[in-house]
C-alpha cells in the first residue's frame, strides 16, 4: 500500500461533493446532481491546491461562495457545506437555515465537531423553526492543506512563537497541542493508517506523540472508528513510522539560504498554495500554478539553481527541434515535385502535425513559465548575492567557523537586512564557542545597516541555555573534517579544502540521517533514547520495545512542529529515493515557513524576551 | 481509503436532548423528530424540472451513444446506411443544443445590456443628489452665519475647520463612489464581452470540425487519384508488353520468309 496523502484527500472531497454517496463510476444522472458549495476561508485553502473550477463542475457543483458572503436564495438546489467546527461558523448555518436559503444543508466539517458545539446548532435550528432543513451532519477529518503527493501543511501560524513564548501558560500550550494532535490525526484518518510512533525525549515532540497516542487509542476502542477499512491483515504488516519533530532539533535550515530550485521558488518569490505570482515581462503581475500536473517542476524542482538553468535551455531546444520537424514535413519545401506518395505523406503529417498542436503548445507554455520564473529568479540572486551567502552558510555548518574578514565583509556587502541577519544567526549557531568579541562585532555590522537585532539576540541566549542546538549540529559535521583539522597544518590547505568541498556538496540535514536510522531500525546512538508509541499495542507494555516496532519501515510520516519549508522535503525525498529498496516518505509541518517568516517569529520572541534595541519601533525592510 | 464519520445521529440525539430542555413535550418533540426521518418532497420549480428533464434527454443520448458505439466501429454488424442514420441522429441533437447555447447567450447579451442602462441613471441619480447636497450645504452656511455673529472669533474659526473638513471629506467620499460605480460598469462590460468571446469560440470550434471534414474528404480523394495512378501505369507496363511481342515475332517472320523463298 502506497501512501499518496495527495490522491486520497482529492478522494474524499470527491466524495464530499457526492453528498458523501459512493461515486458512480458510470456518472448516471440522479435527483442531485446539481448544487452549491459553500466554504469558509481555511477550508478554501485546503480545497485549491486540489480542485480546479472544472473539476467542481464535473461534480455537480454549479456555484460556490465563502460562507461570510451575502447569499441570495436558491430554493430547490442542496447546499454542501466545508467549514471548520467554529463558532461562527455554526452560528453562519444556523442563519441560512432560517432563511430558507437552500433546498437542504448537507454539513462537513473539516474535523471532528465537538458536543457543545453540536447542541448549538441544535438549539439554533430549532428555535428557527428550520430543523428540516439540515439533511446529513459529517466529519470529514480533513483539516490539512495537501501542497503535493508527499507534502501536508497543516497551516497553523505562528506556531513557533506560541510554543517559545516564554509567558505562554500551560493552558495555552496544550490547547495549541491538541491543535496540532487533531490536524496529524485528520492525516492519518485520511491515509487510514496506524503508525508507530518515534519521537525524541522533552519537548513539543514528546506532547504531541504522547498525545496522539492516546488520541488514536480512544479511537480504536470505539465503534464504526475510521481505521479498519482496508484490512487489518495488510495494516498489521506494513505500517508506516511517525517520526516527530520539533523545529529546534535543526534550527538552522528554517533560516539557511537554500540554491535547489523548489526551495529559491519558495523562499525568493514566495510559493503559496502551489501558486506563484511574479512581475511579469511587461510589467504587470503574472500568476502561475507550480503542482503535479506541472512535469517540469515534478522532474526539476529539487536540482540546484544552475541546472535547472540549462534543463530550461534543453527542453527548449528540443521543443524548437520539434517545431521545426513539423515545419519541415508539412512544408512546401517539396511542393514542387509531384508525386502521389509525397501527396499522402503531406497529408497524413498534415493530420499529425494538427494533432500533436495542443502537445507543442502545452510543452511551450512550460517552457515559457519557467523562463519567466527563472528570469526573475536570476534577478534577485544577482541583487542580493544569494549564491554566496548559500555557499558560506553551507561552508559554516560544515566547517564549524569563518574567517573575521569574510564574516564581517558579507555583513557589510549585498543583500537585504533580512539576508544578513539570517547570515548572522546561522554563524552564531555553527560555531561550537560564543567568541565574545566577534559576536560583539556582527551585532555592531548588523546595527550599522538598521537590522534588529532581537532574532540574533534570542538565539544567543537560547543557545547559551540549551546545549542541544550544539549538539545537533555538531553530529551533522563529518569526522573526517576534525580528523583532517587535528593532525595536518597549514602546508596542505588546500587538500583540505578540496575534501571540505567534496563533502559540503555530500552533507545531509540531521533530519535525513535521523530519519534513516529510524526507518532501518539500526542500532544508533542518537535515536536509541528516542520514545516509542504504538497505540495497537496494550498500554501496560508501552515501555517494553518489541522487536516489530523497530524492525524496518517501507513507510515513513514525518512531521516537524513549529514550521517546515521545502530544503527538508526536498532532502527527505532525495533520502526515499536513494535507498534500496526505495522508501515512501510523506513530510507534512505546522506551517510551510520562508526564512524571513522564521526569522520574524524569532524577532518577535526577542522582542517578548526584552531583548534588541531598545525603543526601537521600526520592523526590518524585507 | 479514509472515510467521513456520519454524526447525523449525534445530531439528533443533541436534537432531542435541547428539545427536551427547551420544554417541548413529547407529540411536539415526535413531531420534530418526525420531520428528520420524512422529508417534505422538494418544491421544485418549473425551471428546476425542465433542467433535470434536460439532463434526462442527454443521459438518454449518452446511452444511446454507448449501445451503438460497438454497431457503429464494427464494419460487418452494420451497414453504411444504418451508420449513416446514426450520424445523422447524433449531428442534429447536437446542433440544436448549439442553437440552444447560441438563444440563451443573446438572452445573457440582453441581460447585460440591461445592466449597463441600469448603471448610466445611477450616475444621473448622483449628480442630483450632489446638486442637492449642494443646496443643503449652502442652507446650512446661511443658516449658520447668523449664529455666528452672537459668538466669539475662535468658535467661528473652529466652526470653519469642521466644515472644511466636512466639505473635502463629501468631496472624496463622491469622487470615490464615481470610481467604484465606474469600474462596476467595466466589470459588467466585461462580463458580457467575455460570454460573447465564448460563442464565438464555440462558432470557431464548429468551423475547425467543418475543416477537419474537408481534411478527410481530401485525403480519401487522393487516395482514389493514388489508385488510378496505379492502374495506369499497371495498363502502361501491359502495352509496353504486348509492343515488345509484336515486334519480336515481326522479325522472326521475316527472317522465316528470307529462308523459305
Amino acid at each position: 500500500m502506497s501512501l499518496n496523502l495527495r490522491q486520497k484527500q482529492t478522494e474524499c472531497i470527491a466524495r464530499m461533493l457526492n453528498l458523501n454517496q459512493p461515486l458512480n463510476a458510470a456518472g448516471t444522472a440522479n435527483e442531485e446532481v446539481y448544487k452549491i458549495l459553500i466554504y469558509d476561508k481555511f477550508c478554501q485553502n485546503i480545497l485549491s491546491p486540489l480542485i480546479h473550477v472544472k473539476d467542481l463542475r464535473k461534480h455537480g457543483v454549479t456555484l460556490y461562495f465563502l460562507i461570510d458572503k451575502d447569499r441570495k436564495p436558491v430554493h430547490d438546489v442542496p447546499a454542501v457545506y466545508f467549514v471548520q467546527p467554529n463558532q461562527p461558523n455554526v452560528q453562519r448555518i444556523v442563519s441560512d437555515a432560517s432563511k430558507s436559503l437552500y433546498q437542504s444543508l448537507h454539513l462537513n466539517f473539516s474535523t471532528s465537531i465537538p458536543r457543545p458545539l453540536l447542541e448549538d446548532l441544535a438549539t439554533g435550528t430549532l428555535n428557527s423553526d428550520s430543523i428540516q432543513r439540515v439533511s446529513k451532519v459529517h466529519d470529514q477529518y480533513l483539516e490539512f492543506v495537501t501542497l503535493e503527493d508527499n507534502l501536508f501543511s497543516l497551516a497553523h501560524k505562528p506556531c513557533y512563537v506560541q510554543l517559545n513564548d516564554p509567558s505562554a501558560g500551560d493552558k495555552e500550550i496544550e490547547e495549541l497541542v491538541d491543535k496540532i494532535v487533531g490536524g496529524l490525526f485528520c492525516v492519518l484518518a485520511t491515509l487510514a493508517v496506524v503508525p508507530v510512533i518515534r519521537c525524541p525525549r522533552g519537548g513539543p515532540a514528546e506532547m504531541v506523540a504522547s498525545a496522539l497516542d492516546q488520541r488514536i487509542r480512544d479511537h480504536l476502542l470505539s465503534k464504526n472508528n475510521l481505521f479498519t477499512e482496508g484490512g487489518n491483515f495488510v495494516s498489521s504488516f506494513q505500517r508506516p513510522v511517525l517520526c516527530i519533530f520539533d523545529r529546534n532539533f535543526e534550527l538552522p535550515v528554517a533560516i539557511q539560504h537554500d540554491f535547489r530550485y523548489r526551495p529559491l521558488v519558495h523562499d525568493v518569490l514566495g510559493l503559496k498554495l502551489n501558486r506563484l505570482s511574479v512581475q511579469g515581462e511587461k510589467g504587470g503581475m503574472r500568476s502561475y500554478e507550480l503542482d503535479s500536473a506541472d512535469s517540469f517542476w515534478v522532474a526539476n524542482g529539487s536540482l540546484e539553481f544552475p541546472e535547472v538553468a540549462v534543463e530550461i535551455e534543453t527542453q527548449l531546444n528540443k521543443y524548437k527541434k520539434d517545431v521545426d520537424e513539423v515545419n519541415k514535413r508539412t512544408g512546401g519545401t517539396h511542393g514542387a515535385e509531384f508525386d502521389g506518395t509525397d501527396l499522402i505523406g503531406n497529408t497524413k503529417h498534415l493530420m499529425n502535425a494538427v494533432n500533436s498542436l495542443p502537445e507543442l503548445t502545452e510543452r511551450k507554455q512550460v517552457i515559457d513559465k519557467h523562463t519567466n520564473i527563472a528570469t526573475v529568479l536570476l534577478g534577485e540572486i544577482k541583487e542580493r548575492s544569494l549564491d554566496s551567502y548559500a555557499k558560506k552558510e553551507n561552508d559554516m555548518m560544515v566547517r564549524g567557523g569563518i574567517e573575521r574578514a569574510d564574516l564581517l565583509g558579507v555583513l557589510k556587502g549585498k543583500g537585504t537586512k533580512m539576508d544578513k541577519l539570517r547570515f548572522a544567526i546561522i554563524y552564531l549557531i555553527s560555531s561550537e564557542t560564543i567568541n565574545q568579541s566577534e559576536v560583539e562585532a556582527v551585532e555592531a555590522a548588523l546595527r550599522e545597516s538598521e537590522v534588529d537585532t532581537a532574532a540574533f539576540q534570542y538565539v544567543k541566549k537560547i543557545k547559551s541555555l540549551n546545549v542541544s542546538l550544539a549538539s545537533a549540529n555538531s553530529a551533522s559535521r563529518s569526522n573526517i573534517v576534525d580528523w583532517a583539522e587535528k593532525l595536518y597544518g597549514q602546508s596542505i590547505s588546500a587538500v583540505t579544502a578540496g575534501v571540505k568541498n567534496l563533502l559540503s556538496n555530500d552533507r545531509q540535514l540531521a533530519l535525513a540521517r535521523t530519519v534513516e536510522a529510524l526507518i532501518e531500525g539500526r542500532p544508533n546512538p542518537e535515536t536509541d533514547s528516542y520514545l516509542s508509541f504504538d497505540p495497537r499495542a496494550p498500554k501496560s507494555g508501552s515501555g517494553a520495545s518489541s522487536s516489530h516496532m523497530k524492525g524496518p519501515f517501507k513507510e515513513a510520516i514525518v512531521f516537524m512542529i513549529g514550521g517546515g519549508n521545502y530544503v527538508e522535503y526536498c532532502s527527505l525525498q532525495e533520502l526515499a529515493q536513494h535507498q534500496q529498496p526505495a522508501k515512501h516518505i510523506i513530510y507534512g509541518t505546522t506551517e510551510m515557513l520562508t526564512g524571513v517568516d522564521f526569522v520574524e517569529q524569532l524577532t518577535l520572541l526577542g522582542q517578548k524576551m526584552g531583548l534588541g534595541n531598545v525603543g526601537s519601533s521600526s520592523t526590518p525592510a524585507q | 481509503m479514509g472515510k467521513a464519520r456520519d454524526r447525523t445521529e449525534d445530531f439528533k440525539d443533541a436534537v432531542r436532548h435541547t428539545a427536551r430542555s427547551l420544554g417541548y413535550d413529547e407529540a411536539k418533540l415526535a413531531s420534530v423528530m418526525a420531520s428528520f426521518i420524512i422529508h417534505k418532497p422538494p418544491q421544485k420549480s418549473p425551471f428546476s424540472k425542465a433542467a433535470l428533464k434536460t439532463l434526462e434527454s442527454i443521459g438518454e443520448l449518452d446511452q444511446f451513444l454507448l449501445k451503438h458505439r460497438k454497431d457503429y466501429t464494427d464494419l460487418h454488424r452494420t451497414t453504411e446506411k444504418e451508420r449513416d442514420s446514426i450520424e445523422h441522429e447524433v449531428l442534429i441533437l447536437s446542433e440544436r443544443l448549439h442553437s440552444v447555447t447560441a438563444q440563451f447567450d443573446q438572452l445573457r447579451a440582453v441581460r447585460f445590456q440591461d445592466a449597463i442602462n441600469k448603471a448610466i441613471p445611477r450616475r444621473k441619480l448622483n449628480r442630483v443628489a450632489r446638486n442637492d447636497s449642494a443646496e443643503t450645504s449652502k442652507s446650512s452656511d446661511m443658516e449658520l452665519r447668523e449664529p455666528e455673529e452672537l459668538r466669539a472669533e475662535p468658535l467661528r474659526v473652529q466652526q470653519q475647520l469642521l466644515d472644511d473638513e466636512t466639505r473635502a471629506l463629501q468631496v472624496e467620499l463622491t469622487s470615490l463612489l464615481d470610481t467604484v460605480q465606474e469600474t462596476e460598469t467595466k466589470m459588467v462590460e466585461m462580463s458580457a464581452l467575455n460570454h460573447l468571446m465564448s460563442t464565438h469560440v464555440l462558432h470557431q470550434a464548429q468551423q475547425i470540425e467543418h475543416l477537419y471534414d474537408q481534411a478527410v474528404e481530401a485525403t480519401n480523394n487522393v487516395e482514389l487519384g493514388n489508385k488510378e495512378l496505379s492502374q495506369a501505369i499497371q495498363r502502361n507496363s501491359s502495352s509496353r508488353t504486348f509492343l515488345l511481342l509484336f515486334l519480336f515475332v515481326l522479325t522472326f517472320s521475316i527472317l522465316f520468309l528470307d529462308w523459305y523463298s
